[in-house]
């Protein structure tokens, strides 16, 4: 009996082992989705089928195998290429206008009409 | 022989521009000088040069007249009829030619539809828009020449690049640029009408129909662009956030704007200052869009250096024109009436001033991301890379309360209305969104954080621009247009949620399982065409009741030469089966792409039906 409860405990840790680690193709599509592929012109590593772009996943599908996550490949590969490879540019000093001036337009935008318009 | 015709006809054209803005401040203090003389005899001349030296160049493609520098660097004997004339606007020089063509016949139309209007007011356009065509003939003629001889003459060119040998390429242009250069008559009258004091009534109704046709053309240029993408690129997108896509999307944003502020100028007589300044910003919008991916600064500043005298005359000329209308604005702006009162919250004006803010919340996001990346680059150096997530993530959550106020607006009356009265069917209504969309997202097993409110509020908008069908105080040409929007985000996200993908190394012979379905690959055949070889496959998809085959082709162009996969598509109501296959460098094997696409047809309905709003609203009132 304990043999089985042994068995059966070791299948369920493999198996979920399997579910949070084992290979994750979507993941791969997600993350190939979100880089630039830098020999085309304009296209996704995951839209393309060149070379660098399918070495670029079988790297990304080695990262996850390693247990990476997301946030850990991302950074690996703009050390190794820059920001240029990511599509979706991280809140940093040099990008914070960026991803704050539409929202500033926004408020102020909506302001200026508040102040045009009366409740009575 | 064509290219000397067709110089000295632009070297007419340039001159008859010139004539025209000397003459027409002269004609401006005389009151009484009817423009149908000989201004409107300059414009014919212009028009009818511009159209020959036009003509010119078409036949240079058509003969394929190797001792004309274009049709040399952009053409080839062996090239179909078809994409011969396509081939006209498919390079620099002659898109601009077809840029110049259209704004001068515009110029023509508009001089000959707009007789019952003030003197000054006409005289005052045809004068801004003589300074955008100069500019564009000096453009045309000193740095990019359409009519530049060769010799010795070659015997052959070097081939149109294969991707645009394209049914929907070919006429995308031209329709894009008629939506483009509608905008610059907004702008020239805008102008005319701020010096002349005409900002009112009688204006708003008469660039109503420019402004419309504008964003009808301007819609359908967006559209076959997009469908273009989706069947030639190859990987079942139909928007990417390209640069070059973005462009043609900002102008459409502050067009759609403008078209709502001026039917309130129409009605109500407010909101003056606002719809001159949507028309400066739109058409320099367009310009810079142009002039952007025809220069191709946005690719990479490092083309733009290739080519400084181009670039220099674009900035130059750019930076003249917005100068000169802000210029204008400001110094005239106090001629502008100004019976402001505020609006009451609960009115058409206030939500037309809502849309007006969304729209350019879109055009900034669309704006800044567009252009940040170009301006990071020049001030220090760094490369960053702004696409599909960054466009997503702040415009999502904005399209919430968009849809939603949507779906209000246009159901609320002039000047004042009761808040009251938003209730119960409307309620009705949003409670069913509510219900439909959790149960479809619920049967779809999907739970992200926005989906809910997103399904929610574009079930809402869909729901209630069905109700309004039978509204009677709304147009119908309106209905048409806002249903099809409401259709357009709709299919938008069921087809984002919907799809399927499958992706997979096959050799013939081979099947694989998908879903329910069955895919195999039956059969390989080599086909020779006039400018191009194909390799086209044949696979069949198979489910328990039917199936399909479909034969996507890799082709092999040979001027110049360029490999190209053409995907094959069957198209039904529900979805679309998108199959394209690429070589790989195993012997035999082939990578393939199978996906589902369900409700991809009516993306395109909706935006023909949000078109065809348009030219309902332009056919009813002309008939």
């Amino acid at each position: 009996m304990k043999i089985k409860i042994l068995v059966f405990t070791v299948f369920y840790l493999i198996s979920f082992y399997n579910i949070l680690y084992g290979a994750n193709p979507e993941k791969v599509d997600q993350i190939s989705k979100n880089l630039r592929c830098l020999i085309c012109q304009g296209q996704s590593v995951y839209d393309s089928q060149s070379d660098f772009a399918l070495s670029m996943k079988i790297l990304i599908q080695n990262k996850i195998d390693e247990g990476k996550n997301d946030k850990q490949i991302y950074d690996f590969l703009k050390s190794k290429y820059g920001e240029w490879i990511v599509y979706d540019p991280e809140i940093t000093k040099n990008t914070f206008l960026l991803w704050l001036l539409p929202l500033i337009l926004f408020v102020f935008g909506a302001i200026l009409i508040i102040r045009k318009v009366s409740i009575k | 022989m064509l290219n000397q015709i067709g110089n000295y006809s632009l070297y007419i054209a340039l001159l008859s521009s010139i004539l025209i803005i000397i003459q027409s401040p002269i004609l401006l203090n005389r009151n009484n000088i009817n423009v149908s003389g000989r201004i409107f005899s300059l414009i014919s001349i212009q028009s009818l040069m511009i159209i020959i030296s036009f003509i010119a160049l078409i036949i240079a493609f058509i003969i394929s007249d190797f001792s004309n520098e274009t049709v040399y660097n952009n053409s080839h004997t062996s090239k179909p009829l078809f994409y011969k004339i396509s081939g006209t606007w498919g390079n620099h020089e002659g898109s601009l030619l077809l840029w110049l063509l259209v704004l001068s016949i515009f110029l023509l139309i508009f001089t000959i539809t707009s007789k019952n209007l003030s003197n000054q007011y006409r005289i005052l356009t045809l004068f801004f828009q003589e300074i955008i065509i100069l500019g564009f003939l000096l453009f045309i003629l000193f740095t990019s020449n359409p009519f530049m001889s060769l010799f010795p003459i070659p015997n052959e060119g070097t081939g149109l690049n294969p991707i645009l040998q394209d049914p929907a390429l070919a006429i995308h242009p031209p329709i894009l640029y008629l939506g483009y250069v509608g905008t610059s008559i907004i702008f020239s009258s805008s102008l005319a009408a701020l010096i002349s004091g005409s900002v009112n009534k009688t204006w708003a109704k008469h660039i109503k129909n420019w402004v419309l046709v504008s964003w009808i053309f301007l819609s359908i240029g967006i559209l076959l662009g997009s469908i273009w993408a989706y069947y030639e690129l190859g990987w079942g997108g139909f928007w990417f956030w390209d640069p070059v896509e973005n462009v043609s999307l900002m102008p459409w944003f502050c067009l759609t704007a403008l078209f709502h502020t001026i039917l309130i100028l129409e009605k109500r007589e407010i909101f003056h200052s606002w719809a001159v300044i949507l028309s400066i910003t739109t058409f320099s919008l367009s310009m810079s869009g142009t002039f952007l991916v025809r220069s191709g600064i946005l690719n990479s500043i490092h083309t733009f250096a290739n080519d400084p005298s181009r670039g220099v005359f674009i900035l130059c000329f750019l930076f003249i024109l917005i100068s000169l209308s802000i210029f204008i604005y400001f110094f005239y702006q106090n001629k502008i009436k100004n019976n402001f009162s505020k609006t009451y919250i609960v009115s058409k004006e206030t939500a037309v001033l809502v849309n007006n803010l969304f729209m350019m919340f879109f055009l900034s996001v669309v704006l800044i991301g567009t252009v940040y990346p170009i301006f990071l680059e020049v001030v220090n150096n760094d490369k960053i890379s702004v696409g599909p997530p960054f466009y997503h993530k702040l415009i999502v959550p904005f399209m919430i309360p968009f849809l939603i106020f949507m779906a209000i607006g246009p159901n609320l009356n002039w000047i004042k209305d009761k808040i009251n009265k938003i209730n119960l069917q409307q309620l009705l209504f949003f409670i069913l969104s509510i219900i439909v969309s959790y149960i479809f997202l619920k049967r779809v097993g999907i739970s992200y954080l926005f989906s809910l409110p997103l399904f929610v509020a574009s079930f809402f908008l869909f729901f209630i621009t069905i109700k309004d069908f039978s509204v009677k105080k709304v147009n119908l040409s309106q209905k048409i247009s806002h249903f099809g929007f409401s259709l357009f985000i709709l299919s938008v996200l069921v087809n984002g949620v919907l799809a399927k993908e499958y992706s997979s190394n096959m050799k013939v012979g081979d099947e694989r399982k998908f879903l329910n379905k069955t895919i195999k690959f039956e059969s390989l055949k080599i086909n020779e065409n006039k400018n191009y070889q194909s390799l086209e496959a044949n696979f069949k998809i198979s489910d328990k009741n039917n199936s399909i085959n479909l034969k996507p082709e890799i082709r092999v162009y040979d001027q110049p030469q360029t490999i190209t996969s053409e995907a094959d598509i069957e198209s039904t109501l529900y979805s679309d089966n998108f199959l394209v296959f690429n070589i790989l460098k195993n012997d035999g094997f082939y990578n393939v792409r199978y996906q589902i696409k369900p409700f991809m047809i009516w993306i395109w309905i909706s935006i023909i039906l949000i078109s065809f709003g348009g030219i309902l609203s332009i056919v009813k009132k002309n008939g």
